[in-house]
Order: C-alpha cells, then structure tokens, then sequence
C-alpha cells in the first residue's frame, strides 16, 4: 500500500510543481490541475481498495465528473481571454491588479 | 399638599409658557400679544406666589419638597427636578415674581420704539422662569440648572443691543466672569456630592451633624489639611462671589449697564445677583459648621461694600452710580451671611430688592425722558418737568441710605447693629466699614439726585428739541408700585423677620446666633427702632454724608474739581476701578491665552491631530497601500500562494 | 509480479507527469498528458476500480484531453520560449515540491496503513462486478449526489455556451418552409404580354 501511495503522492508533486512553474501557458496550467485531480482521484482509489469500502469509487465517480465539467468551462474561459488578449501567456493577464 | 404643589407648578409654568410662546412667535407675533401674554403669565405668577406666602404667613401650608420628575439616573445618583416650598422659597418666589411683574410692565414704555420688543420680552419671561426654578429648587442639580439658567440670559440680556461692541463685550464679560465663579460652585457641588452621596437638600442637612464630627480634611495641595466642611463652604461661595459680584468677581457688573435698564432693575438689582446670597442662606446649615467660610465672607463683603461705595462717588453715568450702589449693598448682604445673621441678609435683600428696582426704573424714566441720555452732567432741573419721577427716586434714595422709617433703614441698621454684636474674626472691622458705607452711600445718593433733578439745567441742545415730559404711564406704574413697599414693607416685616419667620429654612448655630441676642436685648418694636434710628450711629454717618454732599454740591459747586485737581492720583485709582479691569485684562487674561495657545498647538494639533488622527489614519493608508501591493493581479502569483498556504497548513498541522 | 506491473505502469504515470510541464511544445504536453492518464488507467484497474478506470479512459482521454486539443488547435498561439522567466520559478517551484513530497512522505511512512478484509456491511456483497457494486451505492445511497452531479454537467453547458455565445449571426441557411409556401404570383409579374 505505501508504494501506492507514493505513487500517489508523486503525481501531486509534479502536478503542483507544474503548477507554479508553468508560466508560458494556460493551457499547461489547466493540464497540471488534471493531474493534481488525478492524484486526488487515485489516493480516493487506494484507499477504497485497501480499507475495503467502495463509497471511495463512487466518489472518485463525482469528483470525474466536476473535474471534467470545470475543465470545460476553464477552456471555454481561455478563449474568451484569447480573444480578448491575443495571447495566453500567464504574464498578460494581470487586468486585476490593485 | 396637593394644591401646593400645583400652584408650585403653575408658578415655575406660567412665565416658561410666555417665554416660548412669545419666543417661537418673533417677530411674527404682534407686540400687543406679546405683551399682554407676558404680563399676564407673570402676573399669575406673582398673585399665586403673594398667595402661597400668604398662606405661609397664616401656617396654611407646610414646607413641601417633592420630585416632580426624574431627569436622569446615574449609578446610584439621582437627578430629580423637585420643589422646596418653604418660607424662605416663598419669600424669594414672591420678590422675583413682583419685580418681574413690575419690570415687565415697565417695558412696555421703555422698549417701545425698539425692534427686538418680543425678543426683549421672551427673555424677561425666559429668566424669570429660570430665577424661580433657582428659588424652588430642593437639589443641587437644579439650583445648578437655575444658576447657569439666569447667567446664560443675563448674557442674552445685557447684549440685547448686539450691533454695538460695547455691549456683546460686556455681555461676555458678565458670563466668563460668572463662569469662573461656577467652576468654584461645581467644584463646591462635587465635593458636596463626594461626601454626602446625595445632590438633595434634605438628605444633606441631615446628614451634616454625622459629616462634621468626622472632622474630615482635603489637602488642598500637598502638605495642607483644611477641614472639609470649609473646602465647601469657600468653593460654593465663589460661586456666590461670581453671581452676586462680589470682589475680586465683580467687574461685569458695572459693564452689564450695557444692558437695557429694565434688565439693569430687574436681574442687576432685584434677583440674579441676589441668587448667591439666596444660595448661602439656604445652605446656612452647611455654613455654619465652618468659621472659616464665615469670616472670609464678612470680611469679602465688607470690603466690596466699602470700596464700591467709593466707586460710585465719581461716577458720571447714572446708571453705573445705582450698579456701583448695588455693589454696595450686595456687600451689605455678604456680611451679614458672613456674622450668621441670615434673616437680615434675607430681609435687606427683600427691601433691596423693591428701593434698587425703583432706583433703576426711575433712572430709565430720566433716561427715555431724555432720549437716551445717560450722562448726569448733562441733566438737571427736571423736577419741575417730570415730578413723579423725581419724588420716586427721592424715595428710593432715601431708602438707599437708611432714613429712618424707611424699610432700607430697617434692614440696614438691623444688619449694621448685628455686625457689631457679631464675634467672629473680621467682624468689627465690616462693622466700621459698614457704617463708613452709610456715609459714602448718602454722598453719591445725593450728588445723584441733586445733580439729576436740581440745579442748573445742563441738557444738551438736542435733547432740548422736545420739551422734557413724563414718560409713559406704563413707566411710571411700576415707579409707584415699587415705591409704596420700599417706604412700608420694613416697619411691617422687621418684626416678623427677627422673630423667626425664617426659622425654619435658616439655620444658625447657638453661639454665632446674633439676630436671637439682638432680638432679645435691644428690639423693641418696630416703632422704637424708628425712634431710636435718629440716635444711632449709622444716622450720625448719614448726616454727615449729607453735610459733606451739600457741601461739594449746592454750597461750594467748584470743590469737588478742585479736590479732583489736587488729588490726582485717588482719582487716577479710582478712575481704574482699583485696576481690577487692568488686571483682568492685561495681566490674566493674556496669561490665559497663553495657556490656551499653548494647549491648543500641543495639545490639539500635535497630539491629537498628528499623532491620534493622524496617525490612525495615515497608518491605514500606509497598511492599505501596502496591502494593495498582495494585490498583483498575476494568475501565478495567486496559484503560487494557494499552494504556499496549502503547504504551510499541512506543515502545521504535522509538527505543531 | 503485480509488483513490477504495478511500478511499471506507476514509473510510466510519473515520468509522462514530468513530462507535461517540461515538454515546449504544448501539443506534445498534450500527449504527454494522455499518457499519464492511460498508464494511470491501468493502476486502477490492478487496484480493482475497473469501473472507474474504463470511465478515467472514455471521460478524461476521451473528452477532456480533446477539448483541450482542439482549443489549442484552434488557439493559435506561438510557442514562445522565453528561458528566463522560466528559470525564475524553477528554485521556488522545486522546493515546494519537494517539502511538499518530503511532508507527505513522512505522514505515509509513519502510518499505520493495513488492509482491511471488507466485510459485508463495509462493501455491500462481495460478489458481483465493481460496476454492479458502484451502481448500488450510487443510485441508493448517494443519489441525491448523483442527481446533483447530471444538474451540474447541466450548469456547465449553460455556462459554457452562454460564455462563448455572441449573439445572433445573420447566416444564410435554406428555410424549407418558406420555402415551400412560396407562390408564382409574388414572384413573377408579367409586365408586358402579347
């Protein structure tokens, strides 16, 4: 079991260092939220099997469908900055700045 | 009693009503309703007054003290507005409502051609209101409310002519002064309130025999005890001092002549500045547990007595010779509350209050006689123009002096006699001034009236345009109203007086008790005063005065310029008042600035505005700013401190 | 030798996740991404979640990972290389990373990890498939949850297309019915016959 947890736990390092290093792109920004759900979901799978209960599954089963869902509309909301900027670099997008 | 309580009611009410009434209206209101609703509250007042003395007189009623309302609770003090119906009460509720009635009637005529006529009127009716809560006070708190009452409206009052300078000067003069004096009377209230737990009148006499044997000090400053009782007693005479203009707390009072003259009769002569000595026979209890207090008002009121007197001789306006009179026998007053003779000093008040008011209307009626004219050197010969007035001023100043079988004789020599029986420190040396006074007092009185109403007419051109007549008769009703009681009420009252009407509300100790010794030893009757006034020491001081006046006067008319000419420096001190004025004014005043100034730049600006306020706010700007710098707007930036905190709180978690 | 697949499939996961960031080329990223999940597909199934690994495959791989093409396809954007700001965030990123993992690794290794043998009341029946199982629980005890999840896919069309949406196009299409209703008389008119 601690293999698989470490497993687990290896994906979320990436993810997360993904996340912060990751400058040129969204879309790689939003690819490393995949993989940070992905660890998630895999700890969730781990832990049903070796605990011996499924509700672990079934939340897996939710937390797919809220991450796809979220993935969609992050997209649909690059594009919109893309037409509005031209560009998806992290850099440009700093309109908030107060 | 119910019915005395209403009355009560009524009597605080009626003048309150007209005040606002008249006060809301203005200038939209006509002048005949404004007269008439003042008048006529006022007069309700004083017939329900005259009706509750009466009933005092024949022991129909009792003393009553009631709390009409609950004002305000904090801790366990209470702040009632309540009435004390006492004799006493009764006395003052009556002389302040009859001279306000008679004033009130005199302004009639005198403020006639003025446009501020209705305002004039809410202010007469406004302090009558505020002298009688004064009067039927049964708490401190009250009696504070009634004291600042009648100062904030004697200021209104004396700068009624706001457009000059003189008179807002003036006006501001009397109320500083007047609150110099309050910070005494609070500090004296404060110390009351300390060590008797309790603002009432009754709870305090009380308890008072319980206080002085627990000879309790304050340390004034380090290293000094004084007795506590004394502390008191000084701190609520220096409001006395203030209110009633006693020196070194006197110099509004010549100033507040500004004012017009009914305001001059009735709050500078009759009722505001007997509010202090009312106050001090009302808390006779308290002062006679301190010799101290006692002696420093003999020995206060002896000089201002004397010294005012002396003012008075080289006066040219006739309005300020009848205020530096008033100063005068406000002195008179003070030393007999100083030698524990408090129904005397109640009696003169009573009297002073009727032959001042007179003296004082009959110089207004000299003065619209003559247009506005206000210098005695530049009047004279009117007896034959206006006889009326004439003869009521020579009652009034007969009165003044003390002629026998006036009622000012009565109350004068009774104070005078008591003096001398009096054994407390400083009481001889207020007895010779006392009696030197009678001689000054008779001096002025004289130049006064012959200057005015005899002689060569000295009138200027202008005011000869018109033939000098009589005033209106709204003018000379009061003159007569006020004159019959200042020749009748003495022989009446002196017995009554001494024999202990006042009893009850006065308290004095058995050994400072002068009026019972007096009373018991010398008084015969009223009619044997009378005779024996002829004989007595103060009479002799008086036919001197006489001489002397006649002397300088209508013998030798050039006597007194020569005296001036060869006395150049009593003149030149007499001219500065005894640089009380220069004092204030030059070396106090500025040295409050100062302090005000420097209060103000380091105080204020530095302290408060730079460093509390600003830097309160200046510092929210500064975190803000700083804060706003979090804000970068950066998507990474925001990532970056999720995860941060992510971190941080599992750290947490895991080691703390 | 569940062992060497088990870390064969994981070492693939990791590497590929590595790989994501790393890679310029954002499409390759993409590749990189489907990879993970494949590999990460498998895990699960050696974990008995049959269910959800097919699911992982059909939904993530299937759907999100083409979405993701297809907007940066449809995107076109330069990829840019711009080596040091990269460099900037690489130190503070590392080490996050790495007290993160350093953290978890401690509360792993430290735990009492056992396995439990489920008994009935833990998974309902033992028998049956992970799909029967999961339908189960899902339609009983968490439906509600499940509703929940069909009105939130729901919220996310609205969403999705009321972001995109600009407003009405004039378009030119072939309207049949209007088509059809149409009379000689309004649109032919003899002007003049012999």
């Amino acid at each position: 079991m601690f293999n698989y947890l470490l497993f687990s736990t290896l994906l979320l390092t990436f993810g997360i260092a993904g996340l912060i290093i990751s400058r040129k792109n969204i879309i790689i920004l939003l690819m490393c939220l995949e993989i940070i759900l992905l660890a998630a979901n895999t700890n969730f799978v781990i832990f049903a099997k070796f605990w011996g209960d499924i509700a672990g599954q079934a939340f897996v089963f939710f937390v797919m469908t809220v991450a796809a869902a979220e993935t969609a509309i992050g997209l649909a909301l690059l594009v919109l900055v893309f037409r509005q900027k031209n560009s998806i670099n992290v850099d440009d997008l700093n309109q908030l700045q107060g | 009693m119910e019915q005395l309580y209403y009355i009560a009611l009524t009597i605080v009410s009626l003048p309150l009503l007209a005040a606002l009434v008249i006060g809301l209206g203005n200038k939209k209101l006509p002048r005949y309703i404004a007269h008439w609703l003042a008048c006529g509250c006022v007069g309700g007042s004083f017939v329900l007054s005259a009706y509750v003395l009466f009933g005092f007189i024949t022991n129909k009623y009792v003393d009553l003290d009631i709390n009409v309302y609950l004002w305000g609770q904090s801790g366990g003090l209470q702040i009632t507005v309540g009435f004390l119906i006492d004799r006493l009460t009764a006395l003052m509720m009556s002389v302040v409502s009859f001279v306000s009635l008679a004033v009130h009637i005199y302004t009639i005529g005198y403020m006639q051609e003025d446009p501020g006529y209705q305002r004039f009127f809410c202010y007469i009716s406004l302090f009558t209101f505020s002298m009688l809560m004064l009067v039927m006070a049964n708490n401190f708190a009250q009696l504070f409310f009634g004291w600042e009452a009648v100062g904030l409206v004697s200021y209104l009052l004396i700068g009624f002519w706001y457009q000059r300078d003189s008179a807002t000067f003036a006006g501001l003069k009397a109320f500083i002064i007047n609150r110099i004096g309050d910070l005494g009377f609070i500090l004296g209230i404060a110390a009351i309130l300390y060590y008797f737990d309790s603002l009432h009148y009754q709870t305090i006499f009380k308890d008072i025999p319980k206080f002085i044997a627990t000879n309790s000090t304050i340390a004034i400053w380090p290293g000094t005890e004084w007795l506590a009782i004394s502390v008191i007693c000084i701190c609520l005479f220096i409001g006395a001092m203030a209110k009633s203009a006693q020196v070194p707390l006197h110099v509004w009072l010549p100033d507040s002549m500004e004012g017009p003259t009914p305001i001059s009769a009735l709050i500078h002569a009759a009722t505001m500045v007997t509010a202090g000595v009312f106050m001090v026979a009302r808390m006779s209890p308290l002062f006679e547990y301190s010799t101290t207090a006692l002696s420093l008002m003999t020995v206060i009121g002896a000089i201002t007595c004397l010294f005012m007197g002396i003012l008075a001789v080289i006066q040219s306006d006739i309005k300020r010779i009848v205020a530096y009179s008033t100063l005068s026998q406000l002195g008179y007053m003070v030393i007999a509350l100083g030698v524990s003779a408090y129904s005397a000093a109640i009696f003169h008040l009573f009297t002073h209050a009727f032959f001042k008011a007179l003296l004082f209307l009959g110089a207004g009626s000299v003065i619209v006689a003559l247009h506005h004219e206000q210098n005695i050197f530049k009047m004279g010969g009117l007896y034959r123009s206006m006889p009326l007035t004439t003869a009521a001023m020579i009652v009034g100043s007969l009165a003044l002096v003390g002629f026998p079988g006036t009622s000012g004789f009565y109350s004068k020599d009774l104070i005078i006699e008591l003096t001398h029986k009096s054994q407390i420190p400083g009481a001889q040396l207020a007895y010779a001034a006392a009696l030197i006074t009678v001689f000054i007092t008779t001096v002025y009185s004289f130049r006064l009236i012959y200057l005015v109403f005899f002689g060569n007419e000295r009138m200027e051109d202008n005011t000869h345009m018109q033939p000098v007549h009589e005033p209106a008769k709204t003018i000379l009703f009061p003159l007569v109203l006020l004159a019959i009681p200042s020749i009748a009420v003495g022989g009446i009252m002196i017995k009554s007086t001494l024999d202990g009407f006042l009893q009850g509300p006065l308290f004095v100790l058995a050994k400072h008790d002068v009026t019972q010794q007096f009373l018991q030893m010398d008084f015969h009757g009223a009619l044997a005063m009378f005779l024996h006034g002829f004989i007595s020491l103060p009479f002799l001081s008086l036919l001197l005065g006489g001489c002397i006046a006649w002397l300088c006067y209508i013998k030798y008319p050039l006597l007194p310029q020569v005296l001036q000419r060869d006395g150049k420096l009593l003149v030149a001190l007499l001219q500065a008042k005894y640089g009380f004025d220069a004092l204030y004014e030059k070396i106090l005043m500025p040295l409050v600035r100062v302090v005000g100034n420097y209060c103000w730049r380091i105080g204020d600006i530095l302290l408060i505005d730079r460093v509390l306020i600003g830097s309160t706010v200046q510092g929210i700007v500064r975190i803000s700013v700083l804060l706003q710098k979090l804000q970068t707007g950066y998507l990474y930036h925001y990532i970056f401190i999720i995860i941060a905190g992510l971190l941080a709180l599992l750290l947490g978690i895991m080691y703390l | 030798m569940q062992e060497i697949i088990f870390w064969l499939f994981a070492g693939i996961a990791t590497t590929a996740a590595l790989l994501v960031f790393t890679i310029k080329n954002p499409i390759r990223a993409i590749f990189a991404l489907i990879v993970t999940f494949l590999a990460t597909a498998a895990t699960w199934l050696m974990l008995e979640a049959e269910f959800l690994a097919v699911t992982l495959v059909l939904v993530y791989v299937g759907a999100v990972m083409v979405l993701m093409l297809f907007v940066i396809m449809m995107l076109d954007i330069k990829a840019t290389v711009n080596e040091n700001r990269f460099n900037r965030w690489l130190p503070i990123g590392l080490t996050t990373a790495a007290t993160l993992l350093i953290a978890v690794y401690q509360i792993i290794s430290k735990a009492d990890l056992k396995f439990v043998q489920p008994t009935a009341t833990l998974s309902y029946t033992l028998t049956g498939s992970n799909t029967e199982l999961l339908g189960i629980l899902i339609f009983t005890d968490y439906l509600f949850q499940f509703i929940l999840a069909g009105v939130l896919l729901l919220v996310a069309i609205i969403a999705a297309i009321a972001l995109i949406y600009r407003g009405p196009h004039a378009r030119k299409i072939q309207r049949p019915q209007q088509q059809v209703l149409v009379q000689a008389k309004n649109r032919v008119r003899l002007v003049d016959g012999v």
